[in-house]
């Protein structure tokens, strides 16, 4: 148990007969970069809804920092440092870009101008000083992708859940954002990561879990996991169903 | 400028006015109307413009207000002050009770929760005995320390001191956690609850907040007018009316409503009492005997609700952000 912040136990999740995820297991060790992949549909976005309290589990158990998290609300499992970004991004667009990142560091001091202070500082890691005073939903989509990063670790995470940060953007942007979870993982913090692009994701993953239709098809590390000849028949593009 | 210093300022000026109108107690009376308005909406932005969350049913609130108002009074001969109090703990039972079951759904649930509450709570008072029914109740002379409460003076700084404190509250909730997390729930519910925003919890303190300025309002009005009964407290026309003073000013502005009753509620005023229509006759822009002439005079008055009405309309249609909406900052 001793160095694993995240335990998945036999978690299932049903919506109504439909089985979204069934019997999946793992665990993630701290300060890891921790991937999880599979095609559309194969229940990545679900699982992580349920790990951070979007959705009760049907089944199973899951466990972060020695407490289990099952039946706590999103408001509560982020106060226990688990924060986590949207694949489809949502900023709150009317306040602006520093008071976005605001609203996330609220969640570790009361004070309006110390929320303000972290704020400033998060922006400046992330790089995006210069768009403090805009809008939010003015932004383009590479920047607000880094907005929603910005915006979660100003609640200072011990752990961060990425739901396809680098989807929609280009090399450049891409690189941007994963020097910024190394960094992030650096300094302490462990990261799971959904993702659809493969280089990302064997560049900067330790440890990865495949899921497929919901079940759990694999586990290991990159290396490992490219030459798994299941996983390249259901996600890297081999043969009939290579649905993605 | 700052904010706090244009509140300070407003309100100077404010209460200055009934000076200058010397001895009229009509235009006092639409003065009195017209802050109560501002405050009202003022109230109701908090939970509508800022938490987005939109109440139908505040007539609810400022009823329970001025009930308990005037049944204390009336019956128990209690100190306005204290009744006042009274009518906030009721106000707040009321919304406490609404908003722990309502906003655990998101949605349009609250908007509807909040119509069906007001409509009970009419309801009730209308059946039940001690709130006199159909019949309203009645109060006879009033005074509190000496002061002649039967004047309409002090109900002016009253509804003045009331809009100052809701414009006062607005503007530190702004700047404060509270008003940062009510904004983020506005604009994004998934978002705001996984950045570690409680969602009902702060809905609900944005609501109370709300509800209890408003049954301040309640009492008030209801120790100015000295007579209440439920079409004028717990109507779901005063609730609309809110809505839309809030609305055609600006949601979740700190000065929409307060532009919206300055505008809406002498509008409202003049239509009624055909204020455009006499004049137009009197000085002879338009023969008195001429068709337009009787039309102003005889049936403009009676239609004035109809005249509101497509004004309204016209505001949501041109200006959906409201008049502040047009000078928003655009970055």
């Amino acid at each position: 148990m001793i160095g694993h912040i995240l335990h998945i136990n036999h978690v299932c999740k049903n919506f109504g007969g439909n089985v979204a995820v069934s019997d999946i297991s793992f665990s993630v060790d701290e300060k890891q970069i921790f991937g999880l992949i599979g095609p559309n549909g194969a229940g990545k976005t679900t699982l992580f809804n349920c790990i951070t309290g979007f959705y009760p589990v049907t089944s199973g158990t899951i466990i972060f920092d020695n407490k289990k998290i099952n039946n706590l609300r999103p408001d509560q499992v982020c106060h226990l440092g688990m924060a986590r970004t949207w694949q489809r991004v949502k900023p709150l667009g009317s306040l602006t870009v520093l008071e976005n990142v605001m609203i996330g560091a609220f969640s570790v001091t009361n004070v309006t101008r110390e929320a303000e202070e972290i704020a400033i500082e998060q922006l400046a890691s992330v790089g995006l000083s210069d768009y403090a005073a805009k809008f939010a939903g003015s932004l383009p989509i590479g920047l607000k992708k880094k907005l929603e990063l910005a915006r979660v670790l100003a609640t200072r995470p011990k752990m961060l859940l990425l739901d396809e940060i680098c989807g929609g953007l280009n090399h450049t942007e891409t690189d941007g954002i994963l020097t910024i979870i190394r960094e992030v993982r650096n300094k302490g913090a462990t990261i799971v990561f959904i993702e659809h692009d493969m280089k990302a994701v064997t560049s900067i993953c330790d440890s990865i879990v495949v899921l497929n239709s919901g079940e759990k098809l694999a586990e290991g590390r990159p290396e490992e996991i490219t030459k798994n000849p299941e996983v390249i028949a259901a996600y890297l593009g081999g043969g009939q169903n290579a649905n993605d | 400028m700052k904010q706090s210093a244009i509140i300070v300022i407003i309100a100077a000026v404010a209460a200055l006015l009934p000076l200058m109108t010397g001895e009229n107690p009509y235009v006092l009376g639409v003065m009195i109307s017209v802050l109560m308005m501002a405050a009202l909406s003022s109230a109701w932005n908090i939970l509508g413009g800022y938490a987005g969350q939109y109440s139908f049913g505040h007539a609810a609130y400022f009823g329970a207000g001025a009930y308990t108002t005037m049944i204390l009074i009336s019956t128990f001969n209690v100190n306005p002050l204290v009744s006042m109090a009274a009518g906030i703990i009721i106000a707040c039972i009321i919304a406490l009770i609404t908003g722990s079951i309502v906003f655990r759904l998101r949605g349009h649930y609250f908007g509807l929760a909040s119509i069906a509450v007001a409509e009970i709570v009419r309801l009730s008072v209308l059946n039940v005995d001690f709130s006199g029914g159909a019949q309203g109740i009645l109060l006879s002379d009033l005074s509190l320390w000496g002061l002649d409460l039967n004047s309409k003076n002090p109900f002016y700084y009253g509804m003045l001191i009331v809009l100052v404190v809701t414009l006062g509250i607005t503007l530190y909730l702004r700047r404060s956690k509270t008003g940062f997390y009510l904004q983020a729930i506005r604009e994004d519910q998934d978002a705001a609850a996984s950045l570690g925003i409680n969602l009902s919890f702060y809905k609900n303190k944005a609501l109370l907040i709300s509800a209890a300025l408003t049954s301040v309002l309640g009492s008030l009005y209801a120790l100015y007018i000295r007579f209440i009964d439920t079409s004028a407290v717990l109507d779901l026309r005063l609730s609309i009316e809110i809505i839309l003073t809030a609305i055609i000013g600006g949601v979740g502005t700190l000065w929409g409503p307060v532009l919206g009753a300055v505008l809406l509620v002498p509008l409202a005023e003049m239509l009624r009492s055909n204020v455009i229509g006499e004049t137009l006759v009197k000085h002879g822009i338009v023969s008195e005997t001429s068709g337009l002439g009787l039309f102003l005079k005889d049936n403009l008055a009676h239609a004035h609700v109809l005249v509101y009405g497509i004004i309204t309309v016209l505001c949501i249609l041109f200006l959906p952000k409201g008049i502040l909406g047009l000078f928003r900052r655009t970055k």
